[in-house]
């Protein structure tokens, strides 16, 4: 997707809280892939991720701005190269009897699972890189793809330390002895 | 069980508790159950303003001369998007200023329903914090904590949205403790929670420390956090212990007394020659609570060249946000000025100094007639004794009071710098009259800055409040045609202003009013303006192509500043 970064946040379950974030994102113009939003491992704090295409300086003047955001308890800056980096897509496509064993056989190699079926219609679901979605995608084409979903991609600091780490990942954050990121 | 409030009372009964005393405000439809209640605290005294803007600038200019937040209050709709002007510009100069809005009742929420705006989707990008009060349980709490965010670490501008069936709701209330919830200083302040530890300060100051002891042309740069922080007396021991020379930028102007030794003035876009060379020529610039806007810079590729900088600020985002740091101190400005006066040796800077001294230039002649800025400005200074605050409005009469004016008790400059809000000035100063009662306050504008808010004058009148209104008639909007004459090939478009008659103006709300003209008139008008009870004001008429100078063009280099008028420029 070309993100040079991955953005992690920690906020406050709310939605103005939400809204303040994503405008202290908005303002500055930086280009953005895929949000997602949903709960963190703390009762009451949501976990966003976003990632973003920009230089070191701005990626982490960034990350800056939003330590300070009220309702923001912690943010995160991880190299999109140097993070584990997952989404879950669900897929509804044309399953027509006389597919179903090629189209069965094309979800084992994808690596996608048949959630659901009727009617000439399912639904699969992939989970993993987004590389591996978009692999899926490209090899169910040929069956008909009526509607897709993707989650958005959320993300960890990898764990092997490939690169070092940016400035921010390092620094304390507010509520840093609550918080982890 | 507590006694029986409504929603209203409980919003007045925390003001009052929480020290509040002065609330600018205009009544209207959702916001009618507050004023319904404030007649029963009369220790909130209401400023009736006659347009919201007016109650925003006016709290700013309140906060600003007291360090304590300043309240306005308006209703729904047309009375909150006024307001916002206002909270931009506390946003910008971090003032403290608590709005609070009515809101049409809950259950008209979303519906469009009649003077219905979404003032929290208004104002998320230009305050700290707001909130919308869900429900009457949550009202006294939500103010408390509004106050401490407004206040505490890097001060802002927050908004409380009340609906108007929660300040009609009732409920038993008892009083809570004061100061805000705990925990609240480390959220919405990046400098609090994310303050380095104790250790890493000391290291950092340590560093500093050891560049001002190395560096041969120190330099250092004072702002706002100054003024916010009362760094007054640490700041001006670490100048004195080190010899160091002390720039003031236009919202740190009256953190160092310019009569000192070591005061140079201030920097930037229409800094002094000798101030912009010493920046190019430092080998160290300490910067203390600013932010290295771009006006103090102009191109940040080309600034400080030479030198390292050492940036203290409270808040942890602004430092390496405009210029890159070799040292970067998290910590407000009292505390870390202090420390560094501890950790630095005493030196002097006198080879530096008197190389400074060479930069100095003769001021380029940029006023013609005998009126000059600078002569006004030197009559109210020595009329008042210099016992008086000057609250400038955005423009060329801005940088002539900032460049000219010699003040000496601190904070005494008010001016809305990062917004350049026209229209600040007379409203501001209503604010910081209220505060200084005791204190002459001059609102200076242009004729441009001073028709946008000159309504004030009816709530002057009306509250009593002695505000003395300065004019600087050039019968141009004289900054722009300034740029124009400069920049757009001397095209005046649409900058000459007229203006009506101030002195029948005057005389239509029943105060005094005077035109001066002549360098002659100028110290019995002012002494006579300074001294009646009550608003007054003074139209200078000064020469209409008057010129701020000097000027570095906009994205420009320190080291090329414009000194004169360019010749080539066609006529109009």
């Amino acid at each position: 997707m070309g993100a040079s970064h991955a953005v992690a946040v920690l906020l406050d379950d709310d939605l103005v809280t939400f809204n303040r974030v994503v405008g202290v994102v908005r303002r500055r113009n930086l280009p953005i892939t895929g949000i997602a939003v949903g709960p963190s491992h703390m009762t009451g704090v949501s976990r966003l991720t976003f990632f973003t295409e920009a230089d070191d300086a701005a990626a982490d003047r960034l990350v800056r701005q939003l330590e300070k955001t009220f309702g923001v308890r912690a943010a995160a800056l991880y190299r999109a190269d140097d993070a584990v980096v997952r989404e879950v897509a669900l897929i509804k496509l044309r399953a027509l009897p006389a597919a179903r064993a090629d189209l069965l056989a094309a979800l084992s190699a994808a690596g996608a699972t048949l959630v659901a079926e009727r009617d000439g219609t399912c639904i699969v679901e992939i989970a993993g890189e987004s590389a591996r979605t978009d692999a899926c995608l490209q090899a169910l084409d040929r069956f008909g793809i009526l509607e897709v979903a993707r989650s958005g991609a959320v993300a960890l600091q990898g764990l092997d330390g490939a690169g070092s780490p940016p400035p921010s990942t390092t620094l304390s954050a507010p509520h840093s002895s609550e918080v982890t990121l | 069980m507590g006694e029986m409030l409504t929603g209203a009372q409980i919003l007045c009964r925390e003001l009052a508790a929480a020290g509040i005393d002065t609330i600018f405000g205009y009544p209207g439809g959702a916001i009618m159950p507050f004023y319904h209640a404030l007649p029963e605290f009369p220790g909130l005294r209401h400023i009736l303003v006659r347009h919201e803007q007016a109650a925003a600038h006016a709290a700013d200019g309140y906060a600003r001369a007291t360090g304590r937040v300043g309240v306005c209050v308006a209703t729904s709709g047309p009375g909150a998007t006024n307001l916002v002007t206002g909270l931009a510009t506390a946003h910008m100069d971090s003032s403290p200023v608590l709005a609070i809005t009515g809101q049409v009742s809950r259950p008209m929420i979303g519906r469009d329903a009649f003077q219905e705006t979404d003032v929290i989707g208004l104002t998320l990008p230009i305050t700290k914090y707001s909130r919308l009060v869900p429900d009457i349980t949550q009202l006294a709490a939500s103010v408390r904590e509004a106050i401490a965010i407004a206040t505490e670490g890097r001060p802002g501008p927050v908004v409380l949205d009340v609906p108007k069936d929660v300040q009609n709701q009732k409920l038993a209330y008892e009083p809570g403790p004061r100061g805000g919830a705990p925990g609240l200083a480390a959220r919405g302040q990046s400098g609090n929670g994310g303050a380095p530890t104790s250790a890493s300060l000391e290291e950092s100051v340590r560093e500093a420390a050891r560049l001002i002891g190395e560096a041969s042309r120190p330099l250092l740069m004072i702002g706002h956090g100054v003024i916010l922080g009362n760094a007054y007396d640490e700041v001006r021991a670490l100048a004195e212990k080190t010899g160091i020379p002390v720039i003031t930028t236009l919202l740190g102007i009256s953190a160092f007394p310019e009569s000192h030794p070591l005061h140079l003035g201030m920097p930037g876009m229409h800094g002094e020659v000798h101030v912009n060379r010493a920046i190019q020529h430092a080998d160290l610039i300490v910067g203390i609570g600013l932010r290295f806007d771009d006006r103090v810079t102009g191109n940040t590729a080309a600034f400080a060249p030479r030198a390292k900088i050492v940036h203290v600020e409270l808040d942890r985002a602004e430092i390496g946000k405009n210029v890159k740091t070799a040292v970067g101190i998290v910590g407000d400005a009292r505390t870390v000025a202090s420390l560094l006066t501890d950790q630095v040796r005493a030196r002097n800077c006198d080879d530096w100094m008197a190389e400074i001294r060479g930069f100095v230039r003769p001021r380029a002649e940029s006023f013609s007639g005998d009126l000059s800025p600078e002569a006004i400005l030197a009559s109210i200074h020595e009329i008042t004794g210099g016992r008086c605050t000057i609250v400038t409005d955005v423009g060329q009469h801005q940088m002539w009071v900032a460049k000219h004016y010699p003040y000496e008790r601190a904070n005494t400059h008010i001016t809305s710098g990062g917004l350049g809000t026209m229209g600040f000035a007379v409203p501001a100063a209503m604010g910081v009259h209220l505060a200084r009662p005791s204190e002459t306050v001059w609102a200076i504008s242009g004729d441009g800055g001073f028709q946008m808010n000159m309504a004030e004058m009816a709530t002057m009148v009306q509250e009593g409040l002695s505000v003395k209104m300065a004019i600087f008639n050039n019968g141009y909007l004289g900054m722009v045609r300034q740029w124009q004459q400069f920049f757009h090939e001397k095209r005046y478009s649409c900058t000459p202003i007229w203006s009506p008659d101030y002195v029948k103006l005057a005389d239509a709300y029943g105060i005094p009013g005077w035109r001066v003209e002549q360098r002659t008139q100028l110290d019995d008008v002012v002494r006579a303006a300074s001294v009646h009870r009550g608003p007054a004001l003074v139209e200078f008429v000064i020469a209409q192509e008057a010129n701020v100078f000097p000027m570095i063009p906009p994205g420009g280099s320190l080291s090329e500043p414009i000194e004169a008028a360019p010749a080539g420029a066609p006529a109009v």
